[in-house]
């Protein structure tokens, strides 16, 4: 009879698809899990972990800025302020402003790819959690200072250890929390 | 009781000193089963969690108190702290009494049920009866919260609720009334010489009830389904169905009222392995252990409390793991369930179980080959299950990792590989990019 | 609204809430749902809530910098939007795109397939109650999110594509981990079809629930793998070929597959589930044929397209993404419009909701995948 057999069928085919679906989940009690317990207990530190090309917080090198403001022009929020001034006496151009505003930066990258001495460039660190927003607000320039040569065709110079301008901005007063210890460069 | 109220005639104080007395002995017994009930489900919260997160790929709290078993002391002092909102619009009396008829409806059927040999509160000689009835004082909590909340949501969650446990006490009772065939008492633990459920099985697998012919087999199944939609868990948990309803009946609960009903829910899934444990998989009794060896010796019946506690706890397991498995059914799916399948097949089995007893005499060798192949039907279940476990783990290029409480290693990422490969690609590919 | 029954007494209509502040509609989207118990009259759906005015923010935006907006209209496919606008610019300004380029943007692409329908097949399966099929999902997801972390530098959000082509070239490391990645993935789709696919609850819950017949699908205008699973056999990369895709062979599959009729939960769902591999099995022939070359064509700094109007439309995850362009030869766009493939299935739910039962509206809005970015930009 047709609705008995479909009675049955129904209870055997509920009794096989669910207990492979239950083999399926207490299988998974038997493989290591995938956590990554951050923020202290990682091998490394996160920041050192990430991939070349990830896009965290901007920093600024001001010794090879030059000046050409293309990054507070591509920007399409408006969250870089660049101020050039020339000099009276020495007729030098001179950077006087260069603030970020990382709190209300996309991280679209579009700064980055205009700037033609790397002088910006994205650093790896993401931890921007502040309690006063006003942290964020990241002034690369302390006192006007002469604007860089822009430099041969395709090279870009980084002097110093990415991260390392913004990270000093960031967390001013680092106690060598374990996440954020270290060189912590790729 | 009956234990301590004959002692306490025993002793000739005089009917005033001895009820005191006894009166006295009841709150202490009483306080002391609700507090053993309360941290075994303030525990049973914490394996819960762990359990959901190593299902799912994860570990899970590990961070209060060793292997995070100290997280339900936090999650309770973090209830006790909230601010105990009643809506305004909301019925004052109802919604203040639903959590506490919850919790009596739950934490009073604990006097019922056997910890160990002679470890119980009261072994009525109805107990089974009256873990039923009692459990049933609880639909009425949650009608109430349903109700009295003021919260359209919150009222279709109470009535679906409602409606799935009135409709799910029929084939729990009538898998139940199998059982209590078999085993012509209702006293749930028993001793030699008045026996109990417990009591009338054996250690041995093939001497449990589970095992006694393939109807008391289906009626455990039946009978563990009908329990898991009693406590409102997933398959089942449609009046607390977060994706639909935020949290159906306790949606305007907050703070400790909740935990009340939180507490519940998590001592009703102890209570109801527990009552399968006793029914059906032979309690406190240990393999080749006589009932007089185990009464006479304490550290046996030590030894019986934790066989007990054990097997409650694979079952609890057994209820986690359902939840983190399976979706929910349809409320209409659920009644039809319980009406179209269940009730019909435990009428079977009660059919079954009666004409087997009529038929077959008890302890003769048809009986005893019959229970062997049901047991060992019932081991092949479950080694199909573990081979399957093993298919799995193999085919998605896994390794088995036995460390079931997660322990881990500090930091396990390899910080050269930039992509995440699991399992055997990983090492592939950490060999080729080396 | 209130009607009398035999025995006299009156019968009322609830009318419940389910409020923008909701955790199973997808986003912030609001259903006002008239019911008699527990079926349905019908459900209302309300949108707005997550109107960001991406359409208008493209007036004040140079071609080039509005890329990163595009992301934002559907964060789970960013790489669809991105190329319906790459590809609407690209036509205003005639410019050919090299063939390295279009292989990397459909390489993008269709790992962006594979990661939304992740987040699609585990958001239906926890609005239905399996919680765990979603947290499997997200960590395959977690894979394709590091693959594009090293292709671009974010996880979402990417802002990969530009005007021309793409911004950054993968090399031998990126492919093989690519490699690597689809071979660990391919046997995960067999494990989730073990715990989920065959389910027979899950199967109850979807089978022959919110039937939406081929002529009605047409005619509200769905797209994707909705419209597929009614039985419409139409999918842009095949139909309107874009990009790399004639150079690809791969199956479209159409409803209904398995269990249950053309057009209901289960096919949508069995649909995405044939899709992830039919998308496996592309970026299978893009690792093989990847050509060498330029991964963008020169475009001008400063980008004025000339006057005039262009439609661009990709097969997304959840439908057509089509980008509507006007421009007026200035450097910011006159008018920009998305077509996207959840506001057509958000108007279709008014239409399907009658005689549902409000479990069955959950599984309807997660089935056709409506999210409120796509609905409300």
């Amino acid at each position: 009879m047709g609705t008995f057999t479909n009675y049955f069928a129904a209870i055997g085919r509920s009794f096989v698809t669910l207990g492979d679906g239950l083999a399926v989940t207490l299988s998974y009690m038997f493989r290591k899990p995938i956590t990554i317990q951050y923020p202290d207990r990682t091998k490394l530190p996160v920041v050192s972990m990430l991939p070349g090309r990830s896009r965290g917080i901007l920093e600024m090198e001001a010794s090879l800025c030059t000046g050409c403001t293309m990054c507070a022009k591509q920007c399409p929020i408006d969250c870089i302020h660049v101020e050039v001034e020339k000099d009276e006496e020495t007729k030098q151009r001179m950077l006087t402003r260069f603030d970020i505003d990382a709190a209300k930066c996309m991280f679209c990258g579009l700064c980055v790819d205009a700037c033609p001495s790397g002088a910006l460039r994205h650093s790896h660190e993401f931890e921007g959690a502040m309690y006063d927003v006003g942290r964020l607000w990241l002034r690369f320039i302390d006192k006007p200072q002469a604007v860089a040569k822009p430099p041969k065709k395709g090279a870009q110079i980084i002097t110093v250890p990415l991260g390392s301008i913004v990270r000093k901005m960031l967390y001013p007063a680092d106690r060598q929390a374990s996440s954020r210890s270290g060189g912590g460069s790729q | 009781m009956e234990f301590i109220y004959n002692y306490l005639s025993s002793l000739e104080l005089g009917p005033w000193a001895t009820n005191i007395l006894f009166v006295i002995a009841l709150l202490v017994v009483s306080a002391a089963v609700f507090l053993v009930a309360l941290t075994i489900a303030g525990f049973l919260v914490v394996v819960e969690r762990r359990v959901a997160g190593r299902v799912q790929s994860r570990i899970g709290p590990n961070r209060v108190g060793p292997f995070g078993v100290l997280q339900w002391l936090a999650d309770g002092i973090k209830l006790f702290m909230k601010e105990d909102l009643v809506p305004a619009q909301a019925d004052g009396p109802l919604f203040r009494l639903a959590p506490y008829l919850v919790m009596v409806g739950v934490f009073a059927a604990f006097a019922s049920v056997p910890f160990g040999m002679l470890l119980i509160a009261s072994d009525l000689n109805v107990g089974i009866l009256y873990i039923l009835a009692i459990t049933s004082v609880a639909t009425v909590g949650i009608l109430m919260s349903g109700w009295a909340s003021n919260n359209k949501w919150s009222l279709l969650g109470g009535i679906r609720s409602t409606a799935q446990i009135v409709s799910y006490e029929v084939p729990a009772a009538l898998s139940v009334l199998s059982v209590v065939l078999i085993a012509g008492t209702l006293q749930m633990s028993g001793t030699a010489s008045s026996p109990g459920i417990i009591s009338l099985q054996g250690g041995w697998p093939w001497d449990w009830y589970a095992f006694y012919n393939p109807f008391s087999l289906t009626a455990f199944a039946i009978y563990f389904t009908s329990a898991v939609a009693e406590g409102n868990r997933t398959p089942f948990d449609l009046p607390e169905a977060e994706s639909e309803l935020v949290a159906g009946f306790n949606t305007e609960y907050s703070g400790m009222r909740f935990a009340g009903f939180f507490l519940a829910e998590f001592a009703n899934v102890y209570l109801m392995s527990a009552i399968a444990t006793t029914l059906f998989f032979g309690g406190w009794q240990i393999p080749g252990v006589s009932l007089a060896a185990q009464a006479a010796s304490f550290w046996l019946r030590l030894v019986g409390l934790g066989i007990f506690v054990g097997k409650a706890a694979v079952l609890c397991f057994v209820v986690v793991w359902f939840r983190w498995t399976f979706p929910r059914l349809r409320v209409d799916q659920l009644m039809s369930l319980c009406y179209r399948y269940l009730v019909p097949i435990a009428f079977v089995c009660l059919a079954g179980n009666a004409v087997y007893l009529l038929v077959i005499p008890a302890g003769s060798e048809l009986d005893n080959l019959i229970h062997w192949v049901t047991a060992g039907a019932g081991g092949l279940l479950v080694l199909v299950l573990l081979w399957r476990v093993r298919f799995h783990i193999k085919r998605s290029g896994d390794r088995i990792n036995l460390d079931l409480l997660a322990r881990g290693e500090k930091g396990s990422f390899d910080p050269t590989v930039q992509a995440r490969p699991y399992g055997k690609f990983r090492r592939q590919h950490n060999k080729e990019s080396a | 609204m209130s009607e009398p029954t035999q025995a006299g007494a009156q019968r009322e209509e609830i009318v419940l809430n389910m409020g923008p502040h909701h955790p199973s509609t997808h986003g912030v989207l609001r259903f006002v749902v008239h019911t008699d118990g527990e079926i349905m009259r019908k459900a209302v759906p309300e949108v707005g809530y997550l109107h960001r005015g991406l359409e208008k923010l493209a007036e004040t935006q140079t071609y080039a910098g509005y890329m990163p907006f595009t992301d934002r209209v559907n964060y789970l496919e960013a790489m669809f939007a991105e190329q319906a606008y790459a590809m609407a610019v690209e036509a205003l300004l005639a410019t050919e795109v090299p063939p390295r380029a279009e292989f990397l943007r459909t390489i993008a692409c269709e790992l962006n397939r594979i990661a939304n329908h992740h987040v699609t097949l585990g958001c239906i399966t926890m609005d239905l109650g399996a919680y765990t099929p979603f947290v499997y999902l997200l960590r395959e997801r977690e894979g394709i999110n590091d693959l594009i972390e090293a292709l671009c530098g974010n996880r979402i959000t990417h802002n990969y594509l530009r005007i021309g082509g793409v911004s950054y070239d993968v090399d031998d490391k990126w492919l093989g981990q690519l490699e690597s990645y689809l071979n660990h993935f391919e046997p995960i789709i067999d494990e989730l079809v073990a715990l989920i696919v065959g389910n027979e609850i899950l199967i109850k819950r979807m089978e022959d629930v919110a039937v939406i017949s081929r002529e009605d699908a047409v005619a509200w205008g769905l797209t994707g793998p909705n419209l597929r699973a009614s039985g419409q056999d139409w999918d842009v990369r095949r139909d309107i070929p874009y990009g790399a895709y004639p150079q690809f062979e791969f199956d479209v599959p159409v409803g209904p597959l398995g269990r249950g009729q053309a057009g209901d939960c289960n096919q949508r769902f069995l649909v995405r589930v044939e899709e992830m591999r039919q998308s496996c099995r592309i970026l299978r022939q893009c690792l093989a044929k990847l050509p060498e070359g330029d991964i963008k064509a020169k475009v001008p700094k400063m980008i004025k397209a000339p006057k005039g109007e262009s439609y661009a439309s990709v097969e997304g995850a959840r439908g057509e993404m089509g980008c509507y362009l006007v421009s007026d030869g200035g450097k910011n766009p006159y008018r920009l419009k998305w077509r996207t493939g959840s506001f057509s299935a958000m108007s279709i739910i008014e239409h399907t909701s009658p005689g549902l039962m409000i479990a069955d509206l959950v599984a309807l809005v997660a089935t056709l995948d409506v999210i409120a970015p796509e609905c409300d930009r």
